[in-house]
Parts: C-alpha cells; sequence; structure tokens
C-alpha cells in the first residue's frame, strides 16, 4: 500500500533537510515544482511527502562580491532574464533561461529546479497507463530500454538548459546537506545514468549557484526545438572562448548528462567537433530523429565558433 | 487532508484541502469558480492561469497547499461592479474571444504580462513583448491575431507607456444588429468574465464521476473481466463493461460499427474497457486500477499497407466486409476520358505524398453529465451534433427519441473532433440510469488525444497533365486512408478525398479511387476542411511544380485555370458565386507578389495555393425529409424575439450569426433578441456544426422564420388599418409604410400582433435543392453553394538546419457575404494558424499502435511565437441562396496554406515537399541530393 500524501512547507533549509532525513517513505523537494508537478501527473514521480521548500528565503536574491555573483537557488528563471547583475556579466545566462519553457513557467521554474530537472524521453515522459501499455523501461523499473531494445544503459535525455550556460561558465554550486555546507562544480553532480542522473544524496539540497567573475569569455548558446517556447531541449550547446584562449564546449538533451568537451584555440576546430559529436550519446527518444540530432551538434558548434571568430 | 485558508478574489475560503491537490481543482470544485479552465493538467496550454499574489501561475501544477494565506485572484475578479476590466472590453471589442475556453487564462496572462512590458520599440517592439508573453498559452480559434492586438490596445490605452498614436479603424461594435457589422459575440461577456459554463463547469447534486478503464492491447480478444476487488473498493457505486452496451453506433448510418465500450475484443490501444461510478475521481480512478481484464492478443494492423493485404489466417479488424482484408470503404469516380487527358498533355507530374495524422486540438476537453428523471435521460455534453447524439442514445439504450434531452453547453472548441456521438456520452447515461444519479465524465488531455477522430494519415499518389501554356488537361488521383479502429465519418471522409479536387479548376477528365483502411489505433474522422486538406495539399504543389517546369508564374497559371461563376464542375457541381481570381489577386497585390517572386535570395521563398469547400452537404446524414435546418421564433409582449435553433454555436459564433438576420430582416436591435440553441427538447432540428453548414443553412432557416414573422405582422397592420395591401419597412425598431402614414414604433407593433391572440410562433427552415448527378457517390460534396480562396506564405528555411519558419500568411477567402467582419476574419486566421500547425509541426506519432505525444508538450500546436503574421482579407461575392449572399468562412480556408507554405519552401531551397509535417531533417536531406544532382550534372 503506498503511504499516505503528505505536504510540508519548510521554513528553513536545516527543517527542510531534517525532515527529509527522518521520512522513510518517497520524498521530494518543492522548489517551482513545474517539472515535479508534471512528473507526479503522469505518476513517474511518487513522491508521498512534497517538502515545499519555496519560501526559504535563505535560497533567494542575487548577490556580488569581489570574485563571483551568487544567485539564490530559488531565483525564478523569469527573474534571472532581467535581472542586471546577470545581464551585465553573464549574458548567456539570461539567454539560457529565456530559453527554457514558457513564460508563464519561467515565473514559477527556478535555477535550482531547473539544474535538478529529471531527464526525458518519449518512452518514460508518459502516464502511468501508457507505460502500462508500451511495457515498463529501465527507467521505470522495467526490464529495457524502449528507445534501443537493450538492458544495459538508459539513455534518458538531460534536458537543463540553464546547466549547459552555467557549466560554460564554470559555475559552482552550493550544495546543503545533513554534514554541512560544499561549494562544488556543477558539472560533478550528473551522472550520466539516465536512471539516476544526479550524483547528490537525496536530502541535499542546492542552496545557491556561484559565477565566477573574471572569466574573461564569451559564449555562444543555442537551443534546437520544434516550437520557439514551450519545448524542452532536442539539442543545447553552449560554446565559450576565453581571453586565454580555451574553448570549452557543453551540450545538452544529447546525453543522459552534459557532454563537456575543452579544448583550445590552437585545437584543429574540425577535430574538436568530431570530438564532440563523438561524445554524445544520442538515441532515439526525442521528437527529432537521432540522425538529425547528431547532425545538427556538428551544426550548431561550427555555427558558434563562426559566430566567435574562431573560422 | 489538512485546512488551509484561501483569500480568493477578496474573499476568504476555509477549506479542508488535499496534501497533493492542485490549486486548479480547488478553485473550481470547493470555492466553485469555473471561469478557470483545464486544458492539459500539466502546465502545458494555460488555460488554468490565476494569479497567486499578484503572481501569475499555472494553477493545475501549484499545489494548494502552497497557497496557504495566499491571496489569489481569478478571471471571475477582474470585472468590478458589473462592469468590465478594460482589458476584458478589449479582448470583447476585438473579437479575441471565439470559444472562450482559452480566454480566462490568457487575460490573467495578459493582465500580469502588461504589469511588465518596457516601452522599447514603439509599437512593433510592444507587440513583440506581447507575442512572447503570450506564448504558454494555447489558443486553438483565434491564430492569437486578435488576442494580441486586444492586449496591445489595452496596454496602449491603459498604460504610462505613451506609444504614437494608433490609426483608428473606426469601428466600434454597432448597438444594433446589422448584416456587415463587425460585432463580438453576443456571448462574449460571459465568456471573459469566466461566467460562462463549459460541459465541466456543471455540478449536479447527489452526482457521481465517472472514469474509464482503457485498453493496453492494440488487437486483443477479451477472455475474462473482473472487476469484484474494484466493486468492493469504499465509494464506488457501479462498473459498466461492454455486454451492458452491445448495440452498436456509429455517426454515418453505413457504418454502425463502435460500441459504447469494447464487447469481444479491444481494437486499438485506448478503447474503452470498462468504466467506473463513483464518489469521487480518485476512487473511480483507484477503482480502475483495481479491474483485472484478461486479454488474448491478436495480430495488430497498424499501417494501410498491413490493411490493404490479404488478411491471411489472422482475424480481421471487423468481421463484416465481403473480402478478408481490413478494407473499410473504396470510393471511386472517373469523369471525361483521363486516357485522352493524358494523351492531351504535354507535360505530366506525378508524385507520392504521405501525411501524419492530425488532432484537432480543441481546448476544451471532452466533458458531459447525464441525469434521468420522469423526463428521461438530459445529457449536457460538449457536442457539435446533439441531434446526432440524441439519436445514437436512444438507439443504443433502447428508449424511444422522445426519451433523450441533449443539451449543448458553452463549447470550447469542436473543429471536427466533437461531431461524432461517443462512448463515454453514452456510457455515463447508462450510469446514470443504472445508479438513479447524475453522472459526470471529463476526459483527461490523453483520453482527448486517444478518442481521436482527427484527420486521417493518408497517402497518395497523384497525377496531374496539363498544356504547355498552362491548361489543366488531366487529375488522377489513387488515395489511401488510414481510418484507425472505428469508421466514424471514414466513408464521406474517402469521397472528399477525392471529389473535392474537382474545383477550383476547370477539369474535364478527372478521376481518383479511395480506400479507408481499418487500423488498430484511434479512429479518425471529420477536422476542419475535411477530406479533402490533404488531397487538396498534393495537387497545388504538383500545380506549382509543373509552373515551375514550364517557367510560368504559378499564380498565372490558377488564373488561366479556374472555374467561372455559374457553372458546373465536371461531377456536376453547380458553382453559383465564384471569387477564386478576385482571392488570388488580392493576395497576389498584398504580399507584392509580381514584384517579389523569384528574385528572392537562396533560404527565403514565396509560395502560393488556392481552395474551395462546401457550405453545407446538400444532403443528411441520415435519409429523411426532414429540412436541413429549422429556426423558431417566438414574439411575446414584451417585444424580445425568442429564437430556437438546433445548431450548435461551437465558439464559431452561430448563435450570433442567427441575431445578426433576425435583426436584420425585423429590423430591431440585437437588445430584443434572445438566442436559445441546441437543446433537443426545446429547440428545432438542426442537423449541427460539420460541413461548414450552419451559417448557410441554420442562417437561411433563420431568415425564412424573420420573413414568416415579418408576414404575419404585415398582416396584423393589414387587418387593422384595413388596407388591400401595402409594403412595410422595417427598420432601426419602426414599422413603417412607404409614405409614412403608418409608422409604429415596435412595441406599437407588438401590441397589435399579441392583441387577442398573446405570443406569436413562427417557423422557418432551409432544404437544399435538389443537386448533382445520376451516378453512385453524386452525392459527396454536393452543396447548395461553395467558398473559394488562396493563400500566399512567406517562409525562411534555414540551409544548414532546415528549419522553416513561416513569416507572413496572406490570406484571401470568398464567404459570399460576410455577416460579420470580425467573426469571419476569426475563422479565417483561426484556419490559418491551424493550417500552419498541420505544415510545421502537428503530427500523431505512434510507437507500436499506441500514441506518443498525447498531451499538448509533445502535440505541437503553434504557439503565438510560431503563429506567423497573418493577414485576413474577406472577399464577398454575394451568392444568390446564402442568407444575405453569405457562404462558409469555418473550414474552406485550411486548404490553401499549407501547401501555399510548402510551395514557398520550394521557392525558398528548391526543395519539393511531398510529406507532411515539413520536417527539417527531409529538407536537408533533400538539398543534399539536390546538390549532388547539380554536381553531377555539372551546374
Amino acid at each position: 500500500m503506498t503511504s499516505p500524501k503528505t505536504y510540508i512547507k519548510a521554513a528553513s533549509v536545516t527543517q527542510a533537510i531534517s525532515c527529509a532525513t527522518g521520512h522513510t517513505g518517497n520524498f521530494r523537494y518543492l522548489a517551482g515544482g513545474t517539472d515535479v508537478m508534471v512528473n507526479k501527473f503522469q505518476g513517474n514521480d511518487e513522491a508521498s511527502l512534497l517538502i515545499d521548500i519555496s519560501e526559504i528565503s535563505d535560497l533567494k536574491g542575487i548577490a556580488i562580491n569581489d570574485s563571483f555573483v551568487r544567485i539564490g537557488a530559488l531565483t525564478s528563471l523569469e527573474e534571472l532574464i532581467v535581472h542586471p547583475l546577470v545581464t551585465r556579466y553573464f549574458p548567456v545566462m539570461a539567454e539560457a533561461a529565456k530559453s527554457v519553457a514558457s513564460p508563464i513557467i519561467r515565473k514559477t521554474a527556478t535555477l535550482g529546479g531547473n539544474l535538478l530537472c529529471e531527464n526525458r524521453c518519449s518512452f518514460y515522459n508518459q502516464s502511468e497507463w501508457w507505460r502500462d501499455a508500451a511495457g515498463h523501461c529501465l527507467k521505470c523499473d522495467g526490464p529495457i530500454c524502449l528507445a534501443t531494445g537493450g538492458n544495459k544503459n538508459c539513455f534518458s535525455k538531460f534536458v537543463s538548459d540553464t546547466a549547459v550556460a552555467l557549466i560554460g561558465l564554470n559555475a559552482s554550486i552550493e550544495v546543503a546537506d545533513n554534514d554541512g555546507v560544499v561549494v562544488i562544480p556543477l558539472e560533478i553532480i550528473y551522472t550520466g545514468d539516465g536512471i539516476n542522473p544526479r550524483r547528490l544524496s537525496k536530502t541535499a539540497i542546492i542552496n545557491a549557484i556561484l559565477l565566477p567573475l573574471g572569466e574573461d569569455c564569451r559564449t555562444i548558446y543555442k537551443k534546437l526545438r520544434k516550437r520557439e517556447t514551450l519545448d524542452f531541449t532536442s539539442l543545447t550547446s553552449a560554446v565559450s572562448f576565453h581571453n586565454d584562449g580555451r574553448i570549452r564546449i557543453v551540450l545538452g538533451g544529447v546525453h543522459a548528462q552534459p557532454v563537456i568537451v575543452d579544448g583550445s584555440v590552437t585545437d584543429d576546430l574540425p577535430y574538436l567537433i568530431s570530438r564532440a559529436v563523438s561524445t554524445t550519446r544520442i538515441v532515439d527518444n526525442d521528437t527529432y530523429s537521432r540522425t538529425y540530432r547528431k547532425e545538427m551538434v556538428g551544426v550548431f558548434l561550427n555555427r558558434s565558433f563562426k559566430e566567435l571568430q574562431l573560422i | 487532508m489538512q485546512q488551509i485558508s484561501l483569500k480568493i478574489n477578496g474573499r476568504k475560503y476555509d477549506l479542508l484541502v488535499g496534501d497533493h491537490e492542485m490549486l486548479s481543482h480547488v478553485i473550481r470544485e470547493k470555492a466553485g469558480l469555473t471561469g478557470t479552465k483545464v486544458g492539459c493538467e500539466q502546465g502545458s496550454c494555460g488555460a488554468c492561469t490565476v494569479l497567486v499574489n499578484d503572481k501569475a501561475v499555472l494553477s493545475c501544477i501549484t499545489p494548494a497547499m502552497r497557497c496557504d494565506n495566499a491571496e489569489i485572484t481569478t478571471i471571475e475578479a477582474l470585472s468590478q461592479n458589473g462592469r468590465l476590466h478594460l482589458l476584458q472590453e478589449k479582448f470583447v471589442e476585438k473579437g479575441a474571444v471565439q470559444c472562450g475556453f482559452c480566454t480566462p487564462g490568457m487575460v490573467m496572462t495578459a493582465l500580469s504580462l502588461s504589469k511588465t512590458l518596457i516601452s522599447k520599440e514603439g509599437i512593433p517592439g510592444l507587440i513583440h513583448q506581447i507575442r512572447e508573453g503570450l506564448s504558454g498559452n494555447l489558443c486553438r480559434c483565434t491564430g492569437y491575431k486578435k488576442v494580441i492586438e486586444a492586449v496591445a490596445e489595452y496596454v496602449m490605452e491603459s498604460s504610462a507607456i505613451k506609444f504614437p498614436e494608433k490609426e483608428s479603424d473606426g469601428v466600434k461594435p454597432a448597438l444594433r444588429g446589422a448584416v456587415g457589422t463587425r460585432r463580438p459575440y453576443i456571448e462574449a461577456e460571459k465568456k471573459v468574465r469566466g461566467a460562462a459554463e463549459y460541459a465541466d463547469d456543471i455540478v449536479s447534486k447527489n452526482q457521481l464521476h465517472c472514469k474509464f478503464l482503457r485498453s493496453t492491447y492494440s488487437h486483443a480478444r477479451i477472455e475474462g473481466i473482473d472487476i469484484q476487488e474494484a466493486l468492493a473498493l469504499p465509494g464506488v457505486h457501479y462498473i459498466a463493461t461492454g455486454k451492458e452496451l452491445p448495440v452498436k453506433f456509429g455517426v454515418l448510418p453505413v457504418s454502425q460499427d463502435e460500441t459504447a465500450m469494447a464487447v469481444d475484443k479491444v481494437r486499438y490501444i485506448g478503447e474503452i474497457v470498462a468504466a467506473v461510478a463513483a464518489d469521487s475521481e480518485e476512487t473511480a480512478a483507484a477503482a480502475c486500477k483495481l479491474i483485472k481484464v484478461k486479454y488474448a492478443p491478436v495480430k495488430a494492423f497498424l499501417t494501410i499497407d498491413d490493411s490493404l493485404n490479404d488478411a491471411g489466417m489472422d482475424e480481421k479488424i471487423h468481421d463484416y466486409g465481403k473480402f478478408n482484408n481490413n478494407i473499410h470503404k473504396k470510393a471511386e469516380l472517373r469523369f471525361g476520358d483521363q486516357l485522352q487527358g493524358l494523351r492531351d498533355a504535354d507535360l505530366t507530374s506525378k508524385m507520392f505524398f504521405e501525411f501524419d495524422g492530425v488532432n484537432h486540438g480543441f481546448t476544451e476537453p471532452h466533458a458531459a453529465t447525464a441525469s434521468w428523471d420522469e423526463n428521461g435521460l438530459t445529457i449536457t455534453t460538449a457536442t457539435q451534433v446533439p441531434h446526432y447524439l440524441h439519436r445514437a442514445l436512444a438507439r443504443v439504450l433502447e428508449v424511444p427519441l422522445s426519451r433523450v434531452r441533449v443539451i449543448k453547453p458553452y463549447l470550447g472548441g469542436g473543429f471536427g473532433g466533437k461531431s461524432d456521438p461517443f462512448p463515454h456520452e453514452i456510457i455515463v447515461a447508462h450510469i446514470a440510469r443504472k445508479t438513479g444519479r447524475p453522472v459526470r465524465v471529463r476526459l483527461n488531455r490523453e483520453e482527448v488525444f486517444l478518442t481521436n477522430h482527427g484527420r486521417h494519415p493518408s497517402r497518395m499518389t497523384v497525377e496531374l497533365g496539363i498544356s504547355n501554356d498552362g491548361i489543366l488537361k488531366v487529375l488522377d488521383a489513387d488515395i489511401a486512408i488510414d481510418g484507425g479502429a472505428y469508421g466514424s465519418f471514414g466513408v464521406v471522409t474517402s469521397y472528399y478525398n477525392g471529389v473535392l479536387l474537382q474545383a477550383p479548376y476547370k477539369l474535364d477528365n478527372f478521376g481518383f479511387r479511395t480506400y479507408r483502411v481499418y487500423t488498430n489505433k484511434p479512429q479518425c474522422g471529420a477536422m476542419r476542411g475535411h477530406g479533402a486538406v490533404n488531397s487538396r495539399f498534393a495537387v497545388e504543389s504538383l500545380i506549382d511544380d509543373l509552373a515551375s517546369r514550364i517557367h510560368m508564374d504559378p499564380c498565372d497559371m490558377r488564373m488561366k485555370n479556374f472555374l467561372d461563376s455559374d457553372t458546373l464542375t465536371v461531377g456536376h457541381y453547380r458553382i453559383t458565386s465564384n471569387g477564386s481570381r478576385e482571392s488570388l489577386e488580392k493576395v497576389m497585390e498584398q504580399s507584392q507578389w509580381k514584384n517579389r517572386f523569384g528574385k528572392m535570395q537562396m533560404g527565403r521563398g514565396l509560395g502560393v495555393a488556392c481552395g474551395f469547400f462546401i457550405s453545407g452537404s446538400a444532403l443528411p446524414i441520415i435519409w429523411n425529409d426532414l429540412p436541413q435546418s429549422v429556426v423558431h421564433l417566438k414574439l411575446d409582449f414584451d417585444g424580445r424575439v425568442l429564437v430556437t435553433s438546433g445548431s450548435s454555436d461551437i465558439g464559431q459564433g452561430s448563435d450570433t450569426m442567427l441575431a445578426i438576420i433576425i435583426s436584420e430582416v425585423l429590423g430591431i436591435g440585437m437588445d430584443k433578441i434572445f438566442v436559445l440553441a441546441a437543446d433537443t427538447l426545446l429547440t428545432p432540428v438542426d442537423f449541427g456544426s460539420y460541413s461548414s453548414r450552419v451559417t448557410f443553412m441554420a442562417g437561411n432557416a433563420a431568415k425564412d422564420a424573420a420573413e414568416n414573422l415579418k408576414t404575419e405582422i404585415v398582416n396584423a397592420l393589414i387587418r387593422r388599418h384595413d388596407l388591400s395591401s401595402e409594403e412595410f419597412n422595417f427598420y432601426d425598431d419602426r414599422v413603417f409604410s412607404n409614405d409614412r402614414a403608418i409608422d409604429l414604433s415596435w412595441m406599437e407593433v407588438v401590441d397589435l400582433l399579441t392583441s387577442n391572440r398573446g405570443a406569436v410562433c413562427v417557423s422557418g427552415k432551409y432544404i437544399s435543392p435538389k443537386l448533382g448527378g445520376d451516378f453512385k457517390g453524386a452525392g459527396a460534396g454536393l452543396s447548395p453553394s461553395y467558398s473559394f480562396g488562396a493563400c500566399v506564405a512567406e517562409v525562411e528555411v534555414d540551409l544548414e538546419t532546415g528549419y522553416v519558419k513561416v513569416l507572413d500568411i496572406w490570406g484571401a477567402h470568398d464567404c459570399g457575404k460576410a455577416l460579420n467582419p470580425l467573426a469571419v476574419e476569426g475563422q479565417l486566421e483561426g484556419s490559418w494558424h491551424m493550417g500552419t500547425g498541420q505544415a510545421i509541426s502537428e503530427q500523431m506519432k505512434y510507437h507500436k499502435g499506441l500514441l506518443f505525444n498525447n498531451n499538448f508538450l509533445d502535440y505541437k500546436i503553434p504557439t503565438s511565437l510560431d503563429t506567423p503574421e497573418i493577414h485576413a482579407n474577406i472577399i464577398e461575392t454575394i451568392d444568390p441562396e446564402g442568407p444575405f449572399g453569405a457562404k462558409e468562412a469555418g473550414e474552406g480556408a485550411i486548404h490553401p496554406v499549407i501547401p501555399a507554405i510548402a510551395n514557398a519552401v520550394f521557392n525558398a531551397v528548391g526543395v519539393r515537399i511531398t510529406r507532411l509535417p515539413i520536417n527539417a531533417e527531409d529538407i536537408l536531406t533533400k538539398m543534399k541530393e539536390h546538390k549532388s544532382a547539380e554536381k553531377k550534372n555539372g551546374v
């Protein structure tokens, strides 16, 4: 029998974590909830306890000091788009945020939530009834991946657009858990396992995102989707070119985790592109075909290099 | 459950809510504020938008618990002291309200948006911000154009931001009804206030909620259904299974092939197998999970080819039929001499086309409530065809027609998708009878997609031959359409695919063959532009191809081939008024076609196409001698004319159309007219809203009724004043003789008419003239009148990604006479929006018979950002038989827009589109092939 549905609004991070730690069943933190609630509606998220952290004031606000800009994890994507510190120092961040979902969703969706957005797949993001009819896939406790027929790997797509931009900007996150607060590079929380795509402990909460200042770089951001709004990504790319010659390519939507390829302006750029393409793990689980998305990785990167005037 | 306190619209509510209950549910079901709509339940459509502490949120994905002590503003709070908010006024005035289902959410989003707009780049900047800001709110009726206009005007009039003076179009809604006046729908205010009740807004005392168990197999025998455990669940009152309702039904008499629930076997994934009625939806849903069904799967037929072929030893989808295959219908007609036509042609083009199925995407999910009392059954349901549902209910429930009453409340869009009798309607009626309690059902979006009845997936080989000077010589079409598991309108669809190719161009040698097959998928049926949208696409693409090959401007080639007015087509369609030329001229001029076509840079292109459509089918679906439409008028002592009509306003504005016609004929203000429509007990039979028939047929019946009332009045005047005969004028709320010797106010006339008599009732009707040839199949596509039109589209194609952006649509449509130009524009803009969707993004995708994209995130209806600039032009040709010259405007306009977009892609990148939706990947592949062919040829 499923445990009764409960809801708690946490007043502080400590309270939220202790609440989560003490809970025996499934729980889910709720920031904006725009991803979680849809997954709950479809029966993908079975958490019986919702711990609403959306009113914790410590998780809000954008501040600057000498070395970084600190963005509270609860900052809504809408706030992010127009915030002067973001538009001034990290315009690509605003661009990425603006490419997420629709304007009405961005009013509620948070940056922290977007970083933790659940991986997606055409065979997984379906109702419970649908998945019963299709036969359950690896990501919902089934024996095989319906997209590939394999039984080892889940290829659900990593779809956080803001994470792609943030990793390009060398962002770190401040994470609170039972044993205190740590600051870690954002990219290390992603595992590449479609079933359990994040390495964070279940009780951990992202307090804030730290964006280092003084990274003298320009970033070109692109997103592939059928409509100009609302849609999750079929391919997101952020290509950063640093003044010292470093190049960082970050891709979303093409693997269970963000694909990161570091290089330098002295590298053979077509080779860099082919390295990026070969690092992706694209399967037919999206509105666009595998072949097309693969081809588009090259097109996006090539275009980005052109816009950066590297080729 | 926890107790929370919500301040909704200033009033405090202490409510017990579920821990995971959504705010939308609390607002609608517990606070009873049904102005907030639920269209998708997953934040993709925006219909549920409300303000929480002044912030716009999607209430369908907001936990109610989160809102404890919050201030919530819903649409109901916007109008104050009986006056609309200025923003609401603008929605009404601009015609931004059609079906009205998305309207409350749209208004709330716009209100929130209007506070954040920043003044930059003048009006274009403002428009862009609005377009962007509304892009999370889907609308299927308006094409967003009038919504954006309404919001822009509101912002300009209300904000401190100063915008340059906008040139006034000088049209304010007139107080009096008159043909040709731009007029918001009569019920627009009610809709924009959130006060209009849709099927799911109606709550009955002591109601039960119904949920369905749906098949998880495409094609399987049902070996057993065990409902015991489900029945034992507290709160469950009744569980129905297929055997209780064995009588078959279907909208067409020739396709009575469906049962309310699967009886012995299931024919598609999603078919209803059992229905639970319980105290709450949650309980009903939980009980569905406890029902155990034992299936024995048999081979599923999922493709057209599979179903065309001999089924061998495998079990057919339906037993009947002479042959051992799954062909439902073969339709074939040949006119002239196609072989001779081919010999006469100097040049031919033959291509193979493929089309995915598309869904209507109306924003209001199906919903119904049924109950029984001493008068039999009453069902309130979202239907386009109360009359056919009336018949189906009587048939399946085995009760006399006199024991069934169907009421259509306000309806949130149909587009053909609510024009069949549906299983859920029959089931709730059945369970209501069994339990003696009202039973309510609403489908979720996934169920709406599974119910489908959308446009048929089709494929066809079409060949067109022309002479060197661009005259059409011959047309042949070989078509196969995928009907899904049941018949629906499919027999008509089969014919329409072919017969509706015999205009707007003159063709002497023409023939087609269509196969409709059954497959184990949700059934297909009628959708806007029924039957001919895909084959029209094929023909317009072939014309474009041939024009390009003979280096002729494709507009010129079309001009050369148009049928004239007052002529017959090769298949004996009687063409009366015909505005093809005017339509094409208009869009050529407006798009600056002659200056720009063929002179654009690579990647940018213009395309053109034309079309036509019926103004109602001249033949009834059920063969009998009832008139197609009857309208009753009752004039009583208070001076008000009550109009009763069985026609179904589905958001297209037909109630308003009736009032306009009565107002025009009787010369009285709209305030003296009350329309009561679509209640099969109170209103005379009208066949319903399909085949673009309502304005022409119900409009003519209304006109006839009004003229009959006029005659009653004139006779009364003659009697009173002892005249031999006299001509009277009905104008401006007065009735007067030419010499003004008799000059009476409307109330004086009413007193005179009703004295010693009481209320006067008159009837009007419309019966289509006898039309058509005497061959089998001659009846398909016969209509007393046809609409015509043309579109030019401009696109930009990304040469590296293949992404197609539709920039502009210039469209013109000959609707005979626009009784209400504001409503006609709305229909045209909506059609071109919907066509853009089928062209670039919409498709129903299946995985082994299971619909992949059954939600508004994955089924990609264009948002306000994806919808091009639409420039609508009304062409008036004054049809001799239409009411005041009017013809259809609701469907025909979708025909030309899709091929116009594809032809523009060809113009932009030289790639001929033969598959819909247009796919970026296909474009890239073909561009590469094109390039390598050029290389090979040394170009």
